[in-house]
């Protein structure tokens, strides 16, 4: 340390003796912890208005909350501003009984604020990528200051995890703001009000922002005064920031794990992406319609190495959307790597005829150096068996555009390496598979339409026993093993390095970066 | 600047043949050249095999440059890259030299209409950010070969123009010029009689410089997910292994291949050029 | 009114005709783009419904026809308005291009300033010491310069000077949070700054030197030399003059480039430039940022040309403006 002051002090004496400068004490006043929270797919930099957020709920937890959140370990529902919540038999009510909470300008938080975010965040002129989601409420009451009740139309077994992206805001400090102009107001990065453990400080446009501590917190006084979110726009910089010591922690390409993982100064957190990554079978274009040519692609890849090889071990196989215990079932065929059997299966279902060794376009959305790598391998593990495909990898604007066009040309996309997130709430991929949700209604853009996985998505949906869901879902899995609608391949982990000076720090990989229950109250530097 | 006989001709090419740089020069491309096209008939490793339980293997008797993330030889990635990025250099070089200098030109020797049109296209294809025309042109014609020689053109072009204009103005009021204009002289006459020997030093400098730039160009298309995708392989998508910290740092042949010989090769071409001017410049063999 | 006022202010009503083109341009390139700012905006692991989809393009205004939407910018664009960001929380288009400058000036500021003041040394030392040793050694230099890709060099300078050695900062442009202090300020500047010279260096060494070889044959010098004038002098007074025109046009052209931003090494250090702003911006295809930067850019490239041009009348006066 001392001798890369040294350094440091030596070089800017150099490069600062004409000017006659010096650099600023590096030594803080202020114990602050930086990091790269807005890296990787968990993030969403420059985004601050939690109802227009796809991702970046990780940074935005740290000055907002919503009543309830995911545990840590991602497996349960906590209460946050709702101490506590009931729901009524037929499942259409919800009581939140309301933690004693302040606002960052002291005002107390009430049933009156609940009410006004959801009315605010269920409807569409605000901007609120959650209206769809939450067009079940018929209404919001406070029978008292205290308590809240949500009302549904129906019952909604995604509800509780719909609203813990449901940040809580301010009636008091938002009234004034015209419902039009929410969506894009300066208030959101000037002078934002929540009720968590940090305030907001300032935001230095694409560059960092800054929260300064709230010291009334109700669950404790935050152990460091400040924290601050570094964008990074590739994670190059990042990694860079974190190994010269600048920032104390950041999302890190699986990649340059291994650097982490040898080094004692730092802490490598592993976690489930809840990613199921696939590659799916465009049912428009006459390739795919036989179920033979389908397993004859899951025997020609073969996962375990690839796993092993490029992924370094950390990804689980996934024969079904799912691979949490809970939704797999026994008895799955697990689709051994088995290229003379997929030979077979090909030869058997006439693929000379089908198509032959036509080039068949691979499109994909993944473009680091590591899914590169997955492509390549897969191309040349399906020209083992005579299906040449070519792997195309193109931007996230390029790839919706072809995939969600109003009028697709499905021979742009034949098939797709792709990812969509099962989880923690299992009914995620409905969107992605179930016949009723092909476009314009849902996100089937691979068109799947098997009465088999259609229904089983349906029961398990209606399912309203929280207790007999899971076996639902296994059904689910099922379907989805037999009749292969995508070619499932595998769930990635994803990963997060820590400094060893940064104490009581939680942090987990969750799709959309959470929220989940973080305690950043309880983060805390080395001394 | 009589009319050309072979003695000219020869004279050029024999003070060619005496400069030692460019005949080093000739002595680095040839073979490298020789190397890429005829890669398959020598190396039984092919730029896709790819080999799960070799992967990222130091160089070797097996792999002489080594394997990349996939297992794939990187001496046969860098052949094949080889021949996607030279060709990508010298295609969009060409059309970027022909753009430049006719539009160069013909603002130099044209009327002052055809000087201000030419200039103002020169301007607005200047003002245009590059950054927009990389993305959207790669975007709609699509990534490749043929896109990234398009970009690469039409990003450098008026460069040339504006510096091949501000020569031949200076020309345009010398004497035979006047003389030959006063005779009637056509533009294609103007053009490629005076223009062209006039401006041919700038060109060849600024073609063997472009030729690496192109080079360059592509493979920073590859670094902002533009130009030749992967796993096809060309110089430039090779280098950009080099984002991960531990291909940077570990497996070094990875970039450094590509990038070593990026630099010989754009150094042979560089002295190639160098000589080539001097043998062209009918003024160089006096001194 | 004399004749270079006149030309100026011809040249200038020549210039807002020609932003004019390129809006129209940049427009038109941007729509034919595949995927638009809602596209960007959905996260493909988290699917969402075409109905949301539409809705957004609706508050968008992106389902207007095309020369509605046009005909909206530009009107508002005259009056001084380049709309919102579509990312984020939506800053207002103007500031945020203008905040985008300063950093963009300030590097690219002090990486030609490097590149002309070494660059046109060496490229004079190298033609009048042609094939010497000095000259070789240049030339390898300026190979080198020119034949590194600006990512790599970048992220190997990064990676030895910020992460292996620690003698500056990984990246950013001041130290988040800190008080401003030029200190700092210059201590993040110095790596990306010299990472941005060597191409620039490299390149008008290698114009000026094969410039100055032109013109040290050209009659005029030859004829001083003849007249006995001495070799520093003939260099100096004859020969560089003349020689430098070619290289201020390639240096007009660099400046004119630079205000782009250059987008490597902005991207890989993070500096808050019109390189990284453009970058993000087209990644997220958000139209108002895109089209305001390129009028912004525009508008002062057409400048610099403008100045690069009348530069010439200055060092040469065969050259006439107007």
């Amino acid at each position: 340390m001392r001798r890369r002051t040294v350094a440091k002090l030596g070089l800017s004496s150099l490069l600062l003796s004409a000017t006659g400068l010096t650099l600023p004490a590096q030594a803080q006043d202020l114990r602050t912890i930086t990091g790269g929270f807005d890296v990787g797919p968990g993030g969403m930099p420059g985004n601050f208005n939690p109802m227009t957020a796809t991702a970046g709920f990780t940074w935005l937890s740290l000055y907002f909350e919503p009543l309830i959140t995911y545990s840590a370990e991602l497996d349960k529902f906590v209460g946050l501003l709702a101490k506590s919540f009931e729901m009524s038999a037929d499942q259409t009510s919800y009581t939140f009984h309301l933690a004693d909470a302040k606002w960052h300008d002291g005002k107390p938080f009430t049933a009156d604020d609940v009410r006004f975010t959801f009315d605010l965040a269920r409807n569409a002129a605000s901007g609120s990528n959650f209206a769809a989601r939450l067009s079940g409420i018929t209404g919001v009451t406070a029978p008292d200051a205290h308590t809240a009740v949500v009302k549904l139309s129906a019952p909604n077994a995604g509800f509780l995890d719909t609203i813990t992206k449901v940040m809580m805001l301010p009636a008091h400090a938002m009234a004034a703001i015209p419902v039009a102009d929410v969506a894009r107001n300066a208030w959101w990065s000037t002078a934002p009000i929540g009720t968590g453990p940090f305030k907001f400080n300032r935001y230095v446009n694409g560059q960092y922002v800054a929260l300064v501590a709230n010291p009334d917190y109700r669950l404790g006084a935050p152990k460091v005064d400040r924290v601050v979110n570094r964008y990074f726009e590739n994670t190059a910089g990042a990694v860079a920031a974190l190994r010269s010591g600048e920032i104390q922690f950041s999302y890190v390409e699986s990649d340059d794990v291994p650097n982490f993982r040898a080094d004692k100064n730092f802490r490598v957190i592993e976690g489930n992406s809840y990613v199921v990554n696939y590659l799916g079978f465009n049912q428009e274009v006459p390739l795919w319609k036989d179920v033979r040519v389908r397993r004859a692609v899951m025997h020609a890849i073969d996962r375990a190495s690839i796993i092993k090889t490029i992924y370094g071990g950390a990804a689980l196989p996934a024969n079904c959307g799912y691979v949490a215990p809970a939704f797999v079932p026994a008895g799955l065929d697990p689709y051994a790597y088995d290229p003379a059997a997929a030979r077979k299966l090909l030869e058997d279902a006439g693929w000379a005829k089908i198509n032959g060794d036509k080039p068949i376009t691979l499109i994909t959305y993944y473009n680091t150096p590591q899914a590169s790598n997955v492509m390549a391998a897969i191309q040349a593990m399906l020209a083992q068996v005579g299906i040449n495909v070519v792997p195309r990898i193109v931007d996230v604007p390029t790839y919706n555009a072809t995939v969600y066009a109003a009028k697709p040309d499905f021979n742009a996309f034949p098939l797709v390496y792709a990812g969509l997130q099962n989880g923690p709430d299992p009914s995620g991929i409905n969107i992605g598979l179930n016949e009723k949700q092909i476009p314009p209604a849902g996100a089937n853009i691979m068109r799947v339409r098997m009465p088999t996985v259609t229904s089983a998505f349906d029961a398990a949906l209606a399912e309203t026993d929280a207790g007999k869901r899971p076996a639902r879902y296994q059904a689910v899995c099922k379907a989805m093993n037999e009749d292969l609608p995508w070619g499932t391949l595998w769930v990635t982990s994803r990963y997060g390095v820590v400094s060893n000076k940064l104490k009581d720090f939680t942090w987990v990989p969750a799709p959309a970066g959470g929220p989940y229950d973080a305690h950043p109250e309880r983060w805390a530097l080395a001394t | 600047m009589a009319a050309r006989s072979q003695g000219p001709m020869r004279r050029a090419l024999g003070r060619f043949a005496s400069n030692p740089a460019a005949l080093a020069g000739l002595a680095i491309l040839l073979p490298l050249l020789l190397a890429v096209i005829a890669y398959p008939l020598w190396l039984h490793f092919g730029p896709n095999d790819v080999d799960l339980m070799a992967r990222n293997a130091p160089p070797g008797a097996a792999h002489w440059l080594g394997t990349d993330g996939v297992g794939r030889d990187v001496l046969a990635r860098l052949m094949q890259g080889g021949r996607t990025s030279l060709l990508v250099a010298v295609l969009s070089v060409s059309l970027s030299l022909a753009i430049g200098f006719v539009v160069g030109a013909l603002a130099a020797f044209g009327d002052r209409w055809a000087d201000s049109i030419a200039m103002r296209c020169v301007d607005l294809a200047m003002t245009l950010p590059p950054v927009i025309l990389l993305l959207v042109l790669a975007s709609i014609i699509g990534t490749g070969i043929g896109p990234t020689v398009w970009v690469i053109a039409l990003l450098s072009w008026p460069v040339l123009a504006r510096m091949v204009r501000a020569r031949l103005l200076e020309v345009r009021e010398r004497d035979f010029v006047i003389a030959a204009r006063g005779m009637g002289a056509g533009t294609l006459h103007l053009l490629f009689r005076h223009g062209l020997p006039n401006a041919i030093d700038i060109m060849v400098v600024y073609a063997t410089l472009q030729i690496a730039n192109a080079i360059l160009l592509e493979a920073g298309l590859s670094f902002l997910g533009l130009g030749i995708p992967p796993p096809a392989a060309s110089w430039g998508n090779m280098m950009n292994a080099a984002q991960s910290t531990v291909v940077l740092e570990q497996y070094v042949w990875q970039w450094m291949s590509p990038g070593a010989t990026l630099v010989l090769t754009v150094l042979a071409i560089n002295f190639i050029g160098d000589g080539l001017r001097d043998a062209f410049d009918p003024r160089s063999g006096l001194n | 009114m004399p004749p270079q006022v006149k030309y100026i202010i011809k040249r200038l009503l020549a210039g807002v005709a020609m932003l004019l083109g390129l809006s129209v341009l940049v427009f038109l390139l941007l729509r034919a783009a595949p995927g638009d700012p809602v596209d960007a905006y959905i996260n493909p692991s988290a699917a969402m419904s075409p109905q949301d989809l539409a809705a957004l393009r609706t508050r968008f205004g992106l389902d207007q026809p095309l020369p509605v939407q046009y005909l909206a910018w530009l009107r508002a664009a005259i009056t001084g308005d380049l709309g919102y960001s579509l990312q984020g929380t939506g800053d207002a288009v103007l500031p945020l291009v203008l905040s985008h400058i300063g950093p963009t000036m300030l590097l690219m500021g002090a990486g030609i300033t490097l590149a002309v003041v070494f660059g046109i040394a060496g490229g004079v030392l190298g033609a009048v010491r042609r094939n010497g040793a000095v000259d070789l050694l240049l030339s390898v230099l300026a190979f080198l310069g020119i034949s590194s890709p600006a990512f790599l060099t970048a992220l190997v300078g990064l990676y030895l000077f910020a992460v292996r050695l620690r003698l500056v900062p990984s990246g950013a442009m001041l130290t988040p949070g800190a008080p401003f202090a030029l200190g700092d300020l210059l201590a993040h500047l110095v790596l990306p700054a010299v990472l941005l010279s060597i191409g620039h260096t490299a390149l008008i060494m290698r114009y000026t030197r094969a410039s100055m070889l032109e013109v040290l044959n050209a009659d005029y010098v030859r004829t001083a030399r003849a007249k006995g004038v001495r070799e520093f002098s003939v260099v100096a007074r004859h020969a560089l003059r003349n020689a430098l025109l070619p290289v201020v046009t390639l240096i007009g052209s660099t400046i004119g480039l630079a205000i782009g931003g250059a987008v490597f090494i902005e991207s890989v250090f993070n500096w808050p430039g019109m390189g990284l702003l453009m970058v993000t911006a087209v990644r997220a295809r958000d139209y108002p940022v895109i089209m305001g930067a390129a009028l912004v850019i525009g508008a002062f490239v057409l400048l610099l040309n403008l100045l690069t041009d009348l530069a010439y009348a200055a060092v040469d006066p065969r050259i006439k403006v107007g």
